[in-house]
């Protein structure tokens, strides 16, 4: 099973629909909610250089956004 | 062979896709997602019937209301109209997906994408504070100057989440005057953060790996001013989603689809539009569903005619 983060805010649409998209699909994920967890916010930055959400990350490729079709791919759904 | 292909599933293309598969009209609808533009608002407080719904709620309901007709009407989602081709008197519909339709009649519900500045800046700095949904991202800019490009709904919108996160708030129009409702403008303008700076045009977003200003022109004086910000948000209205289409009918200047007012139908036999890709003088989620019914009626009547002659 691959390592699934996602970091995310509370009010973010395209997260709640990417959790959706996981819960549906059987896969194990990891929240990391940047709007309070100022490390876990850094460390999204810091490693994907962005500073809006949601990024996902899989076993180390981080995918910016909710793009179903690049995720089902990564996770072989 | 469909009597009807609908192209989106935003509010319009939702509307017509119920009443389709209630008239029994063989209909495809097609969709890369449900729920339309709306789905990023936090609370949408004017869908008639409810006083306060989420984007994403009021864009669950519609795919539910929608699906509960499935035996009516088939549904090809996460897929994308790529191409119109005329064939006889119908067209042959192609998805990104690599599906196609054949089709007698066609309803054009594709909506709107966010209007870019196309400054410089704005590409490189894309999602590096350059951002688009106050809604999803305000939290990320906690203690950071921010600016909020727009004086219109959104715009308004935009500044107001933001008002709960950041130190200090610039809102760049580029009128004289606000444009959004009165109610939201006057929350606004008692909003102590909040800097309104009007006749103003945005001309490059600065930074190297993440926003560090802009330079805006001022458009009286011609004076030109940078201010350091920390992020961008971009609420400058949309663009109609009409390129696929738009060797088939007309569109006017702006490139939404020119629609009779009392049909929908378009310049080409066979092709109506609604909702916010159209040439609607008001882009609104009830106003789309109503004139997506509009259409699906006269669309009903056309057929009905066709078959008859």
């Amino acid at each position: 099973m691959k390592t699934v983060k996602i970091y995310t805010t509370p009010t973010c649409v395209y997260c709640k629909m990417a959790k959706e998209f996981f819960n549906k699909n059987g896969i194990q994920y990891e929240e990391h909610n940047v709007a309070e967890d100022l490390k876990a916010r850094q460390d999204m930055i810091d490693r994907s250089h962005q500073l809006g959400v949601p990024v996902i990350d899989v076993d180390g490729e981080i995918f910016v956004g909710f793009d179903r079709p690049a995720l089902s791919k990564a996770l072989g759904i | 062979m469909y009597d009807l292909v609908i192209i989106g599933g935003g509010p319009a293309g939702v509307g017509a896709g119920v009443y389709a598969a209630r008239k029994k009209i063989k209909t495809v609808l097609i969709a890369d997602s449900f729920g339309g533009q709306s789905i990023v608002s936090n609370d949408v407080q004017n869908w008639i019937g409810m006083k306060s719904v989420t984007g994403l709620e009021l864009a669950k309901m519609l795919e539910e209301h929608l699906r509960s007709y499935q035996s009516g009407l088939d549904i090809w989602d996460n897929d994308l109209v790529v191409k119109i081709e005329k064939a006889g008197n119908g067209f042959i519909v192609s998805t990104k997906n690599g599906k196609t339709a054949e089709t007698k009649t066609i309803l054009v519900c594709s909506g709107g994408s966010r209007r870019r500045l196309g400054v410089p800046g704005e590409d490189k700095l894309d999602g590096k504070g350059v951002a688009w949904c106050a809604t999803c991202d305000a939290p990320l800019f906690g203690g950071k100057t921010v600016a909020v490009v727009g004086g219109g709904n959104s715009g308004l919108e935009s500044a107001i989440d933001l008002n709960s996160y950041a130190d200090k708030l610039y809102l760049l129009h580029r009128g004289d005057k606000l444009k959004g409702d009165l109610i939201t403008q006057e929350k606004i303008l008692a909003m102590s953060k909040i800097t309104v700076i009007y006749n103003a045009v945005v001309q490059e977003i600065l930074g190297d790996k993440l926003v560090t200003g802009l330079r805006y022109k001022d458009i009286i004086t011609g004076e030109e001013r940078t201010l350091e910000v920390g992020g961008v948000f971009i609420e400058v209205g949309n663009v109609p989603n009409s390129a696929f289409i738009k060797d088939l009918v007309k569109t006017n200047d702006f490139g939404e689809i020119i629609a009779d007012a009392r049909t929908q139908q378009s310049s080409a036999a066979g092709i109506w539009a609604a909702g916010d890709v159209s040439d609607v003088k008001y882009k609104q989620n009830n106003i789309s569903v109503g004139d997506a019914i509009l259409a699906v009626l006269n669309i009903f009547d056309y057929l009905h005619r066709q078959n008859n002659s």
